[in-house]
């Protein structure tokens, strides 16, 4: 499962990084290992990017960079309408990710 | 060792661990600010006299780690390698300390006479955290000092451990982090392979065996231009495979996992913190401020209530300087006989002192504002609100604000990039800005917008010219940015820090700061490009017309008309000598040179000239024409408004098409100046003045036989 595929509320733990090099080293930087335990705290008012909290940080990145960190869920929130992975309404100058 | 020489020492810290509120407080008003060579990044240092001992301390920039990715991180390291400071003072925030402890431990690695300044205690406290400082300190290797800046507790004890550190007179030994077997096996074997090259002596072998195993591209550089180079790669590749095998993962992120691991074990061994998973303060303000539904009406407002600040509050202050100058003028005025000098003194010097100086208010406002979104925690919010928008035009969420801030005075907004790290975010953002109309181009749209159109279709049409500015401003930033900038994009990790009221001292330190680099980096240039501008428009000089304006001088003073009269003959009289002498002067001709080139426009020459004195600054535009167009009209003086609407060079299609060239062409020279000033070179503002032109030009063009077709 991929971090940017997680709910707002849910509980996870880093098990890969398969991100960009540059995105992988800032997030290690940043105490994001393997077998860190996260919490997925919001999401941005308008969809992107969302707000993880781990360790007593509260790090935000966006879901494309999100995507690459691979997790193990470990408690769903189940709270029914704030689906992260809808996919939404794109604009013109979208960039294809 | 001479006990009485001058220490250096080097603050490191992770953003928002307080490290530049320390600095405040032990070097207090010694500081000077500088740029480090090469990057737009500020060097602040200053210095403290401590027991006969004078301590220089130079505020590296903050950073979460020492791989050479972003320039904060280049920055630091070469400072700690090539200056070598006597002290490196770690700081680190007391109620975050197994995050700070990262940097730590790579300044561990580093082998330097490190001290940790155990900062912002005061939280520590109130948190219930406690510390075992003493066993922390053997695991670290390094004396601990606790601080807080804002109670300014410590500060005597730190500097005092500095200078016993520097006279190496302390008590804890260095340790040593020990990586996990199979990275420590071949830290060891490529740590004896590098001491046994020659070329590398005086290196420190082992950081440097730790920064190859972790892809450090700078290592790479450093080692492999030398012979050892073929046994090292061999043993790298040894490593690699075997931490595949064991581990399935890559040295990299293998060394930091053992970091991170040696950190929690310190943790757990040193610090108890009550378990409590209590909701904080930062919590409940983000339920609101970074709520789905509220998030953006709160965002709008900060920026709104950060644009009142600078502008509206800023006008007075602005109003008053300009008054300032123009009394210093009048003063001057009888003084001076030569109407020339006159012209030099007044026309010149004081009124490019004066455009020089009239931005202050705004750039101290704006970045008292900024300092403030930035000390408090709300910046990097604000960039995660509104990063979806601005992602779309390949710009970082922080590139809102400066652009916003464009609206006002394209020169503030150009300095507030600064807060954007990646070179190609802050260009893109840079070459955007100046799209965004600023304040000085507004009368000539009430002008032209008023005297063409009805009252209620010509705020519309002003509404129109912003929402035309700024698309051409995102389109160049998106254009830019998937072409020539695609390289390096920042990524947007970014943490969220606690919010902190942020200290009076460091608000005002700031500001004061931004308000010298301006006066004296782009105030000079800025200056002299105001004279140039001053100097063809009055020069050369037709001296017919000065002749002829002493005879009606002269004239009008024998008549016997009242002396009401004679004043309002004698300015007239004088106005049209002075269009007179504009369209003789360089300015004058230029324009006339240019109208070939934007007859296609609609504008004739004294449009032209209009534009060229413009460049001095926009407001330059409306005052031109006022003079230049009274050329034709005999007489009685009536405001511009009539004048411009009885003049056959302009139409309802011309005013349009001024409007246009003119939100789009070359911004002042000022903005050149500081764009040239945070660019770093001549080249890029070169190639942006050309491309402006070009869109302008193009823009004017199509909007011209547009309104002309519809007509």
């Amino acid at each position: 499962m991929k971090l940017s595929e997680l709910k707002v509320g849910d509980r996870a733990e880093v098990v890969s990084m398969q991100t960009d090099p540059l995105v992988r080293r800032r997030l290690m930087d940043l105490g994001l290992i393997r077998g860190t335990e996260l919490k997925v705290l919001r999401v941005a008012p308008l969809g992107d990017p969302i707000e993880i909290v781990y360790k007593g940080l509260y790090l935000t990145l966006r879901k494309s960079e999100a995507e690459g960190v691979g997790v193990r869920l470990i408690d769903t929130a189940g709270v029914p309408g704030n689906a992260m992975g809808q996919k939404r309404h794109r604009m013109r100058f979208g960039r294809a990710s | 060792m001479n006990r009485r020489r001058d220490i250096t020492v080097a603050l490191t810290g992770n953003p928002n661990a307080g490290k530049s509120s320390l600095f405040n407080v032990m070097t207090g008003a010694h500081q000077r600010v500088g740029n480090f060579p090469g990057v737009t990044i500020e060097k602040h240092e200053g210095y403290v006299d401590y027991q006969g001992r004078r301590i220089t301390v130079v505020d590296l920039p903050g950073t979460y780690s020492l791989t050479p990715f972003s320039p904060e991180e280049i920055v630091t390291r070469h400072f700690i390698i090539e200056e070598k400071p006597d002290v490196v003072v770690n700081v680190v925030e007391g109620a975050n300390l197994e995050r700070n402890l990262l940097l730590t431990v790579q300044l561990m690695e580093m082998e330097v006479d490190l001290l940790v300044a155990l900062n912002m205690i005061d939280e520590v406290e109130e948190k219930g955290i406690s510390i075992d400082q003493k066993q922390l300190q053997k695991l670290l290797g390094s004396h601990i000092v606790p601080t807080s800046a804002r109670q300014k507790r410590g500060i005597d004890i730190l500097l005092d451990h500095i200078v016993r550190v520097a006279d190496g007179r302390i008590e804890i030994g260095k340790n040593k982090l020990v990586f996990s077997a199979e990275v420590e096996a071949a830290v060891t074997k490529i740590a004896t392979l590098l001491s046994h090259e020659r070329a590398l002596e005086g290196a420190n072998h082992r950081w440097l065996a730790i920064k190859l195993l972790e892809n450090d591209s700078e290592a790479y550089h450093q080692v492999q231009q030398h012979p050892v180079w073929v046994k090292v790669e061999l043993a790298l590749q040894e490593a690699i495979t075997e931490c595949e095998r064991l581990h399935r993962t890559d040295p990299e992120a293998l060394i930091t996992e053992d970091r991170h691991s040696f950190i929690r074990g310190a943790m757990q061994e040193c610090v108890r913190q009550p378990h409590a998973e209590r909701a904080t303060m930062t919590d409940y303000i983000d339920m609101v401020v970074l709520n789905r539904v509220l998030g953006i009406p709160v965002f709008l407002a900060v920026v709104w209530g950060i644009f009142q600040l600078t502008f509206s509050l800023g006008e007075p202050l602005t109003k008053g300087l300009e008054y300032l100058f123009s009394l210093a003028g009048a003063t001057l005025e009888p003084m001076l006989p030569d109407p020339l000098l006159k012209s030099i003194l007044i026309d010149g010097i004081l009124a490019g002192v004066g455009g020089v100086v009239v931005f202050l208010p705004n750039i101290v406002l704006l970045f008292i504002g900024l300092s403030f979104l930035e000390a408090s925690g709300y910046m990097a919010r604000a960039a995660f609100v509104i990063d979806k928008v601005m992602h779309r035009f390949g710009l970082h969420g922080k590139s809102f604000i400066p652009m916003v801030t464009g609206f006002g005075c394209s020169i503030p907004a150009i300095m507030a990039t600064r807060t954007l790290k990646s070179r190609s975010d802050r260009l893109a953002t840079i070459m955007a800005i100046p799209f965004m109309s600023c304040g000085a181009k507004l009368p000539l749209y009430v002008l032209l917008a008023g005297a063409f159109f009805p009252p209620g279709i010509a705020a519309n049409v002003m509404f129109g010219i912003y929402l035309l500015g700024i698309a051409v401003g995102l389109w160049t930033a998106w254009m830019l940015k998937s072409t020539v900038l695609k390289s390096d994009s920042e990524p947007f990790v970014m943490e969220l820090p606690p919010y902190r009221w942020p200290t009076l001292a460091s608000v005002v330190f700031q500001a004061r700061m931004k308000a010298v680099m301006y006066l004296k980096k782009a105030g000079t240039l800025i200056l002299a490009a105001v004279l140039l501008i001053w100097a063809a428009s009055n020069f050369p000089r037709n001296r017919e017309i000065d002749a002829r304006l002493a005879v009606e001088k002269a004239r009008i003073e024998v008549s016997d008309s009242s002396t009401e009269q004679k004043a309002e003959t004698l300015r007239v009289v004088e106005a049209k000598a002075q269009a007179a002498q504009l369209e003789y002067s360089v300015a004058g001709r230029a324009g006339k040179l240019l109208e070939p080139l934007i007859r296609p426009l609609g504008f004739d020459w004294r449009i032209g000239i209009a534009l060229v004195t413009g460049l001095a600054a926009k407001e330059v535009v409306v005052s031109t024409l006022g003079t230049i167009v009274s050329i034709g009209h005999s007489g009685q003086a009536s405001d511009l408004t009539t004048i411009l609407r009885s003049d056959p060079g302009f139409s309802r299609a011309t005013a349009l098409s001024l409007m246009v060239f003119t939100l789009l062409y070359v911004p002042c020279v000022a903005s050149l100046g500081i764009m040239k000033k945070e660019v770093g070179s001549w080249k890029p503002v070169i190639v942006f003045t050309g491309y402006v032109l070009l869109i302008a030009w193009v823009a004017s063009f199509v909007t011209y036989h547009a309104a002309l077709f519809m007509q």
